[in-house]
């Protein structure tokens, strides 16, 4: 069984085998830089002309090819280069040498690839020389048309010129052109070397005439720097004297500074001395106050504090007898009004036995009198009762009275006062002559005539009182006492007028001051 | 072909082979140029359009940006 197996595996094993050889054989790949170009039988280009090819073109793919029915080979796409050299006549009839280099490859698409392929498959490595004895015909032409100027300096015309004369030749090829190089121009007569030359002689000139200018620049700026460096010395060398001076001045200063610190020392020394004495002053200044005053205040003090003392001692003790006077006199006045008190209960008692013995001694008079009293009353009654009608009718006479009195009043005030004067008349006469009381001598000029004056103008003092009280009667009250308010009314009178006057006076001073000042 | 823009590389012109660089096939390739308008002529530097194409590798080519 196992042999069978094997059998079977190696007979699959070598099929597959066969299988990949015969698929190696028959398949072909073609390189990106490559085209297989695969002839023979049933091999139809997909041209989109309606022409056949004849053969196909592969790129970037691969392919089934027959062996013995068809034929495939492969044409390489890239770039080659090929080396130029040309002997030829510029322009100007200039004989030149050029080499130079063209690198150009077989075209991407199909109809350059068939171009290429029926002319170059089995001689590509000969394509080089084709190419050379194409592009050294062709340089040829190009540079007798331009100068040697313009093959040095116009690269973009020979490139141009290039490209319209090997144009037409290069598409029947089926080749491009990448690059078209100049590499070199032998020139045999020195006309290249000449050409150069004014222009070298002038940057020869330039140069010498630069490097003149800088030479002369560079002594110029080495005579100012050698100036520079003497004044520099001479500054140094100044610099160098004043500070050699100042060196020389500090030394003598340090020489001089052993005396100078040996006084300073010796004027430390004084002066530590004198704040020594000055401190024992002080010294003996506060053991003088120590010894000699705070015990002398000490003793002030003590004899102030006894002396306040004593006056305290003495002060209480005058208010202790105060005290006690006052408890004596109290404990005297306690003694006389409990004695009062005894003799008053005893009064008391002494006069109720007296009134016992009254009342049984009145209650029989008042039996008598009761008697009587009823007899006596009847008659009081009688009479009573006629009083109070004469009473009543008294006091509505009065009321009556009083009645029309108001409305006279407030009638007609000035009767009523007229008529209360009338009645007041002799008292007012009376304040009248008063005022004659106090005149020890009077000397009257006109006889009887010049007295009725003066009692005539006292009377008017009193009218003037009356004048006043009328007054006050229109302002509010009916007159309680109009007599004695005429003494007292001229007085107030003159007191307003005497405080309001100075009142103004200051109000104006400072405006008159303010004007003053104004007109200075 | 038609219709791709491409840029000029060597002048176009009347007489003239110009060269216009044109994205095609994966790359960018190299063609031969001519103008379109008779007489015209069209700057290095230039975007122009592929009017028409002859294989394999020449095309007539207007401006594509006035």
């Amino acid at each position: 069984m196992p042999t069978e197996y094997l059998v079977i595996g190696g007979v699959v094993l070598v099929a597959l085998l066969i299988l990949i050889m015969l698929f190696k054989a028959f398949w072909r790949v073609a390189e990106p830089n490559e085209a297989l170009i695969v002839s023979g039988l049933g091999a139809r280009g997909k041209s989109d002309t309606a022409d056949s090819l004849g053969f196909k073109i592969i790129t970037g793919k691969g392919t089934a090819v027959l062996p013995g029915f068809q034929n495939a080979r492969r044409l390489r796409l890239d770039s080659r280069a090929a080396n130029l050299q040309v002997s030829c006549v510029t322009q100007q009839g200039i004989p030149v040498v050029v080499r130079g280099v063209v690198i150009y490859k077989v075209g991407d698409d199909l109809h350059s690839i068939a171009n290429a392929a029926r002319r170059f498959l089995d001689q590509q490595d000969s394509m080089n020389g084709a190419i050379h004895e194409l592009f050294t015909g062709h340089l040829r032409s190009i540079i007798g048309n331009l100068t040697v100027e313009d093959l040095i300096l116009n690269r973009e015309r020979l490139t141009g010129e290039t490209r319209a004369s090997a144009a037409d030749e290069m598409i029947k090829l089926g080749l491009i052109v990448d690059s078209l190089q100049i590499q070199e121009i032998d020139d045999e007569t020195g006309y290249i070397t000449n050409l150069g030359k004014p222009h070298a002689a002038r940057i020869a000139a330039a140069a010498r005439i630069a490097e003149a200018q800088r030479d002369q620049e560079a002594t110029e700026a080495e005579q100012v720097a050698a100036a520079n460096k003497a004044a520099a010395w001479r500054d140094s060398q100044i610099k160098q004297a004043a500070y050699q001076a100042e060196i020389d001045e500090a030394m003598a200063r340090s020489r001089q500074a052993g005396p100078l610190s040996e006084a300073s020392a010796r004027q430390e020394v004084v002066v530590q001395e004198t704040r020594a004495a000055e401190l024992e002053a002080s010294l003996a200044e506060q053991r003088l106050q120590a010894q000699v005053r705070k015990p002398a205040d000490a003793k002030a003090y003590e004899t102030v504090k006894l002396s306040q003392a004593e006056r305290d001692a003495r002060i209480a003790q005058a208010e202790a007898e105060a005290r006690e006077t006052e408890l004596r006199a109290a404990a005297q006045a306690s003694q006389v009004k409990q004695a009062a008190a005894a003799e008053a209960e005893s009064v008391r008692l002494r006069g109720e036995a007296a009134a016992a013995a009254t009342r049984a001694t009145g209650l029989g008079e008042a039996e008598a009198a009761k008697a009587r009293g009823l007899a006596a009353a009847e008659a009081a009654r009688a009479q009573g009762l006629a009083e109070a009608e004469a009473a009543k009718a008294k006091g509505l006479a009065e009321a009556e009275a009083i009645r029309a009195r108001s409305e006279a009043l407030a009638e007609n005030q000035e009767a009523v006062i007229a008529q209360q004067l009338a009645e007041n008349w002799p008292q007012i006469v009376e304040a009248g002559s008063r005022a004659f009381g106090n005149v020890d001598h009077m000397v009257v000029l006109n006889g009887a005539q010049g007295v009725e004056e003066m009692l005539a103008k006292a009377l008017t003092l009193g009218g003037t009182g009356l004048g006043l009280v009328r007054s006050l009667l229109n302002g509010a009250t009916p007159a309680p006492a109009p007599a004695p308010m005429s003494s007292a009314a001229p007085v107030p009178a003159p007191t307003p007028v005497s405080s309001a006057d100075p009142v103004p006076a200051p109000a104006s001073a400072p405006g008159g001051s303010g004007g003053r000042e104004r007109s200075r | 072909m038609i219709g791709k823009q491409g840029r000029v590389t060597g002048k176009i012109g009347p007489g003239l082979v110009g060269e216009v660089l044109v994205s095609v096939r994966g790359g960018v390739e190299a063609f031969y140029a001519h103008p379109t308008v008779p007489d015209e002529e069209i700057a290095t530097g230039s975007i122009v359009v592929v009017v028409e194409f002859f294989p394999p590798r020449t095309v007539y080519v207007a401006r594509a940006l006035s």
